[in-house]
């Protein structure tokens, strides 16, 4: 029975899509979509620019600076290429000549642009950023400073600190927090979730008073007890190596940073495969209908499940947090979503921990109530 | 021949609707034991009872000499059953399925190797073990449903409407394979409402409806149990009204009619009914071109005992 219920896992096709296949598509979509976004980003070849100070102050001064870190040769930051000019006249010229791309002109608490008629998108990004940023943050630690002038100290070095208009790949898809991560977690918990569909599965071959094929198994002299570990069992092994060419194609194939605790992370895989097969069970005890009927009522829970965890608008378990936080709690999508984000982003092993321990808390509770009713012998109607 | 299975009494209610009332019956070793009765008269809820697979307010059920409940695992070791509806698995192939199912009772790989083997040469589905049943044709499905009740050479087989929805090549292999199993020492429990498969095959019936015994016996029982025994049809021109009063005074005829130069006369259980009426012609004078002469059939008995059709689709 094991070995067949295995088999019959494995050729269900229609099952491998959403646990398996489905999950991959999407995670290969969405690299390709912000793989091309880093791409762009570290394609931004270092301006011609002419920079033009007018009067001389703490104001012009900052500027300056500022720009001159960003145009040192050779740093990974670098966005300019500073060329001379003896006067704004002169300045435009060369613009017009196209022997520059863009012109600060830096007074007194004002930033000007100047940029070539034809200029680009990118140009004008990078310059317009940088010029207003300047700005909004010379204002905020010039009214701090007139308030409290060690508050001022600390934003100026947090300015210092934080002065960065690119994100390297590395960076977005390694150690650090973003939301592109969240989307390719929340993707394989999808998947993960989807495996429901082994427990709706499970009660169709269990329960006689749901499909024929369990009405042989009712008949035959198989103990029910024994019948249903087997076949949670045979559901468990499937799901734990969908998870796990999953997760080697995210770190491999698509470079995702997955922590640096497997044994932890290991821990995930194995209870929230677990809890999706029970929660799966549960799904097919509770829905009416034939095991098809079933299953497209619990394909349209994890995906509501699914979406409400933030998969397609990651800012909406934040608000779910703000306004209704015990939805988050009772969301098994989130979660699951949480469990892994914790382990993998936010580096917080309590947090870890409490997720984890809520899951294989409904597991158990979910199991629990499963094996309880699938053992039955007898059915009030067939 | 030894008393199989026992059913004393039995009660089944859903709510206000009584399914089964107070069902007896009794099957002994070796035979088919038809289960008749029209959609919706008890037949499964009846079979399920026994099976244990549904609780039952009142009776009792005993098989092999054992009361039957959901932990009698050893009358339950042999025990087959071909449900009305195909339960194989769609992902398995066809020597898959029938190995899947005979591992619920055969653990010995070896021994299940040779049963599964002997099931597919049983079934004839030897072409298509590599098969999944997708691609096979209905008639094909029904067999390997067959096969995956019986592989494990099960003493009782309850075969619950095998036919339904099934060619008439296909239903005439079925019906060869159920009277091989029985020849082969199994005792067969066939619910039917197609009446000529169960005519042509049991060797006692029981005729339900509503939950309630209408009838049990062997087909020649059930035919003799009601008044029409023979509807005689002859094809004779100009007979007058004298001679008609005079068939209708012959021994056992109790119904007579003549309309386009069709004589129809419905008769009781009789040895001579037809020669009775075609001598009465013959010496009155008239040639007779055409003579048929039709027994009832188990849809005239459950017609005649309930006032209604058997068949009802």
């Amino acid at each position: 029975m094991f070995k067949y219920s295995i088999i019959k896992m494995f050729r269900s096709i229609g099952g491998l899509f959403w646990m398996f296949v489905f999950p991959l598509v999407l995670m290969t979509a969405m690299h390709f979509a912000f793989d091309s976004i880093y791409s762009y980003q570290n394609s931004i070849d270092p301006m011609k620019t002419i920079l033009i100070t007018e009067g001389q102050g703490v104001y012009q001064e900052g500027f300056e600076d500022l720009i001159e870190s960003l145009s040192e040769e050779g740093s990974e930051d670098q966005l300019f290429i500073l060329e001379e000019a003896d006067s704004l006249e002169d300045a435009k010229a060369k613009l017009a000549g196209e022997e520059a791309e863009i012109i600060f002109v830096v007074s007194d608490g004002d930033v000007e642009v100047y940029l070539q008629e034809n200029h680009s998108i990118t140009s004008a990004a990078v310059a317009g950023s940088i010029a207003d940023t300047y700005k909004q943050r010379y204002q905020l630690i010039a009214d701090a400073w007139e308030q409290d002038p060690a508050f001022a100290m600390e934003l100026v070095n947090n300015a210092v600190e934080n002065v960065t208009y690119t994100v390297s790949e590395e960076d977005a898809f390694g150690a650090e927090p973003n939301p592109y991560n969240w989307y390719f977690l929340s993707t394989l918990v999808m998947g993960i979730l989807f495996m429901a569909m082994m427990g709706i599965n499970m009660v169709g071959d269990l329960r006689a008073d749901v499909s024929a094929v369990a009405m042989r198994y009712s008949v035959s002299p198989a103990r029910k007890g024994q019948m249903v570990v087997t076949a949670f069992a045979a559901r468990v092994i499937p799901g734990l190596v969908i998870v796990a060419i999953q997760l080697m194609v995210m770190k491999y194939v698509f470079g995702i940073y997955l922590g640096n605790d497997y044994l932890k992370l290991a821990l995930f895989v194995v209870s929230a495969v677990m809890f999706a097969i029970s929660f799966g069970v549960i799904c097919g005890l509770c829905f009416k209908g034939n095991v098809t009927q079933r299953g497209n009522k619990a394909t349209s829970l994890i995906m509501i499940s699914v979406f409400l965890s933030g998969e397609m608008i990651s800012q909406l378990p934040g608000l779910f947090e703000r306004y209704f936080p015990i939805f988050n709690k009772i969301n098994p999508a989130t979660v699951l979503n949480m469990a892994l984000f914790k382990l993998t982003i936010g580096n917080s092993a309590e947090g870890f921990f409490m997720n984890i321990a809520e899951i294989i808390g409904l597991t158990v509770v979910f199991l629990a109530i499963g094996i309880a009713v699938l053992r039955r012998e007898k059915y009030a109607s067939v | 021949m030894a008393e199989i299975l026992k059913v004393k009494g039995l009660v089944k209610r859903y709510k206000e609707l009584i399914a089964i009332d107070h069902l007896d019956m009794s099957i002994r070793e070796g035979e088919i034991f038809g289960l008749l009765g029209p959609n919706g008269s008890g037949k499964s809820t009846t079979i399920n009872c026994i099976l244990s697979l549904l609780e039952y307010d009142k009776g009792e059920i005993e098989i092999f000499g054992k009361p039957m409940s959901p932990k009698a695992y050893e009358i339950k070791r042999q025990i087959g059953i071909v449900p009305q509806d195909v339960a194989v698995y769609d992902a398995l192939t066809v020597y898959e399925n029938i190995d899947f199912f005979c591992g619920l009772y055969i653990k010995d790989k070896e021994t299940r190797k040779k049963y599964v083997q002997e099931a597919i040469d049983f079934v004839a589905l030897n072409d298509f073990v590599k098969f999944k049943p997708g691609k096979l044709s209905g008639g094909l499905k029904r067999r390997l449903n067959i096969a995956c009740g019986i592989a494990h050479k099960p003493k009782l087989v309850f075969f619950d409407e095998p036919t339904v929805a099934v060619d008439p090549q296909s239903r005439n292999k079925i019906l060869e394979g159920i009277e091989q199993l029985r020849q082969n020492g199994a005792t067969i429990i066939y619910t039917s409402h197609y009446m000529e498969e169960v005519e042509q095959l049991c060797d006692r019936i029981l005729i339900i409806d509503k939950g309630h015994t209408i009838a049990e016996g062997t087909v020649d029982e059930l035919k003799g149990m009601i008044k029409k025994s023979e509807i005689i049809t002859i094809e004779v021109a100009g007979l007058d009204d004298e001679t008609l009063s005079m068939v209708r005074e012959v021994k056992n005829v109790y119904s007579v009619s003549y309309e386009n130069n069709q004589l129809k006369v419905e008769a009781g259980s009789g040895k001579h009914n037809v020669i009775d009426i075609v001598n009465l012609l013959q010496d009155k004078g008239y040639k007779m071109k055409k003579i048929f002469s039709e027994q009832p059939t188990l849809n005239d008995v459950f017609l005649e005992l309930t006032g209604k059709q058997l068949r009802d689709e």
